[in-house]
């Protein structure tokens, strides 16, 4: 093997991740350090160099299930370090804020303490009596349970810092049923009927020791309603994923979860950059209520000019009279203005420029340029993302190329570029397919112009590569080919991000103008 | 957990029997079966209401998760009420939904739907109906109101009601059911002529 080989399969060990280093930052720390937003500062995109991604200083961690529960203790830990106040209080007050620590901080310090805690349905911990509650009492006097309406003389009382006690048989059947039916576990009130004093997680678990099931039930919903509420979180939305994804910014930059999908942060769609998540919306809305039919109908009718009825012709001459019984229009279909004018020139409009039938047919003449213009970005749009459907075939093909490969005495670590360079291509052929929306809503300007050649360097690239991954291979091609491939991954790799900082750059200084279409 | 809620419901008898309000025979609660799985409560209709002097029937299941789930409870006698179907005797309360707590009881209800009777949520309704009529043209909604307190659960009768009787009374002649002449009535504001339509229609 020469030194090029060699030399290839470091720059290819670079880009090894598949995915650009920000997309892979094993810095946990970070997020200790770094306040939750982030705002770069101006003129950063311009002066300081950059890793494969400037756009802000966006980072992600993912958060496995075990990991979320030490990372919420994590945040309790550190306002209580302020607060010194029992962690199970000071979690609801957390999430009473959203899992906002600075807000919470800031409304603790600054405002009406007595109505902070009424408001977070918590006992103001400052002015709770003496008597230390939660810890189980027995009591020598009867005193009837208002659950279960007995004498509790020999059961232990359990309850909040409400004071309203109930015995554990009771508490016990009423967790078991809210922890059971609730999706929040974080909102169950006291039993008691006007109190509406929040259950901490100190009597869930003194009072379901012995319910390990109903525990772990309430530590998931815990962990659910955790992610649900803080901002900087979100769940993996891949079916039976358990993975969580932090970040630093809501920004709509697509993040890679642990176990391969790639989504949006902020809307948790499949990632779609570069387009933003408005436009990847209404995108989404317009290709649904734009359906094949929908192109059809414009396509094969016009539209009556009187009653806007829809009307297909199939025969006869070009006098039409509309059948809608309560419009009956006379038109002629060549140019839509009214039949009167037309006298007797039945088979023949001679009436193109009449004033009245030039206000129709500019009128369906724009609907057909915009459905053209749709039409030209939905199609090329749809084309990347079949393409991208054989995702699955392709890499059973490339097993297969990787296996001859070996049996032609390539090591298995050396086959390894024809597998990262199937990855580059998807990753090209998903920004590809979402450029093209992208353009679909961006006013024609000089920056347009740029974009849409970085795009045509892109999908040549793209195409390209594609079709080198198509070739046999034999063993007189095989290190020529191996040299095409990762060289023109590489490149493609780089044009993407080439493509994306300049969108990105153009988002940061506001050059895009967008028409809603 | 079934066995709970049959001791909570035994104890819940003795609190509604021994109440105060039971004294004054303002609420009532019996046995329907054996099993303590359905009972029979009672409530009188609050006074300066247009179901004052009424006495109307519930219909009460407990559930096995009793009492840590709402009872379900609907109203066995008919009765004009936004918040209560005039059709099936569904009602619309929050305690009986989300609202409910465990340390509640069939007391705390009965006492709860009774006060919903003086004090009705037109824009939170259980019949739509009733709502846009108690809502638009109230005089009318206490007529009839009143008139089914009356003609249903044994209320007061009132300056109006041989009027009302008349007209459901020329219905029946038609050979309508009573309780289908006093519905399309009651719906169409007591117009005769729209009331019949409805039903023939």
């Amino acid at each position: 093997m020469s030194d090029s080989d060699y030399e290839h399969d470091d720059e290819d060990k670079d880009n090894d991740d598949d995915e650009p280093d920000y997309l892979s930052d094993p810095d946990d720390e970070f997020f200790d350090q770094v306040e939750p937003v982030l705002k770069p500062p101006p003129g950063l995109m311009a002066k300081e160099p950059r890793g494969p991604m400037g756009y802000l200083d966006f980072k992600f961690t993912c958060i496995g299930p075990d990991e979320l529960m030490s990372r919420m203790h994590d945040i309790v830990k550190q306002v209580n370090a302020i607060f010194e106040l029992p962690p199970c209080t000071t979690r609801i007050l957390l999430s009473h804020f959203n899992w906002d620590k600075e807000r919470l901080l800031e409304r603790f310090y600054d405002g009406n303490q007595e109505k902070l805690f009424k408001d977070a349905h918590i006992v103001n911990p400052f002015r709770q009596a003496r008597v230390p509650v939660g810890n189980s009492t027995i009591l020598s006097v009867d005193v009837i349970c208002d659950i279960c309406l007995m004498e509790t003389s020999h059961k232990q009382l359990e309850g909040l810092e409400c004071h309203h006690l109930f015995c554990i048989d009771c508490w016990r059947n009423y967790m078991r049923t809210r922890i059971e039916d609730s999706g929040n576990a974080l909102a169950i009130p006291c039993p008691h009927g006007k109190c509406d004093i929040l259950v901490n997680e100190n009597i869930v678990y003194r009072v379901m020791q012995p319910f390990p099931d109903v525990i772990r039930r309430f530590q998931y919903l815990s962990a659910q309603t955790f992610v649900q509420q803080h901002k900087l979180m979100k769940w993996c939305p891949s079916p039976g994923c358990t993975f969580a994804v932090e970040a630093n910014s809501t920004r709509g930059v697509p993040v890679m979860c642990n176990c391969g999908y790639r989504f949006c942060f902020s809307c948790s769609s499949p990632a779609h950059e570069p387009v933003s998540c408005k436009y990847f919306q209404l995108w989404v809305k317009k290709c649904e209520d734009d359906s094949e039919t929908a192109h059809w109908i414009h396509a094969n009718t016009k539209q009556c000019p009187k009653c806007k009825a829809t009307i297909e012709k199939s025969g006869g001459c070009n006098h039409m009279v509309c059948r809608n019984v309560n419009c009956k229009a006379d038109f002629c279909w060549v140019c839509l203005g009214p039949w009167e004018p037309h006298g007797s020139s039945w088979y023949n409009c001679n009436r193109y420029n009449n004033s009245n039938a030039k206000v129709a047919r500019d009128g369906q003449a724009q609907h057909r340029q915009a459905l053209e213009r749709y039409l030209f970005y939905y199609n090329r749009y749809v084309n990347h993302m079949k393409s991208l459907k054989f995702e699955d075939k392709l890499y059973a093909q490339i097993e297969v190329k990787m296996r001859d490969m070996q049996k032609l005495g390539l090591a298995w670590i050396e086959t390894q570029f024809l597998k990262q360079a199937v990855d580059s291509l998807c990753h090209c052929r998903n920004t590809l397919m979402y450029t093209y929306v992208f353009a679909f809503f961006l006013t024609k300007n000089n920056h347009s112009i740029l974009f849409e050649d970085n795009q045509r360097d892109l999908e040549m690239a793209t195409e390209t590569l594609s079709e080198y991954l198509e070739r046999d291979i034999n063993s007189d091609s095989i290190s020529d080919t191996k040299v095409k491939v990762q060289d023109k991954s590489t490149y493609c790799e780089r044009r993407r991000q080439v493509l994306l900082d300049y969108v990105y750059e153009g988002y940061e200084s506001d050059i895009w103008e967008f028409n809603m279409m | 957990m079934a066995s709970l809620a049959i001791q909570r419901v035994k104890r819940e008898f003795k609190e509604v029997v021994t109440s105060s309000e039971a004294e004054n025979s303002q609420i009532k609660l019996e046995m329907v079966a054996e099993n303590l799985k359905h009972l029979q409560g009672e409530i009188k209709g609050p006074p300066d209401t247009p179901f004052e002097g009424a006495t109307f029937i519930l219909d009460i299941l407990i559930p096995d998760s009793y009492p840590f789930n709402p009872p379900k409870v609907k109203f066995a006698t008919k009765i004009w009420h936004p918040n209560i179907s005039s059709a099936t005797g569904a009602i619309c309360l929050d305690i009986l939904k989300d609202q409910w707590a465990a340390a509640m009881t069939l007391r705390t209800v009965l006492l709860s739907i009774q006060a919903l009777l003086a004090s009705a949520e037109p824009d939170d309704p259980q019949d739509a109906v009733v709502a846009k009529q108690y809502k638009e043209t109230p005089e009318i909604y206490h007529m009839t109101a009143k008139f089914w307190a009356e003609f249903f659960a044994g209320g007061n009768p009132s300056s109006y009601s041989a009027d009302l009787r008349q007209k459901v009374k020329s219905l029946c002649d038609m050979g309508i059911q009573s309780l289908d002449a006093v519905r399309a009535l009651s719906h169409y504001n007591w117009d005769a002529t729209t009331a019949v339509e409805s039903i023939f229609s």
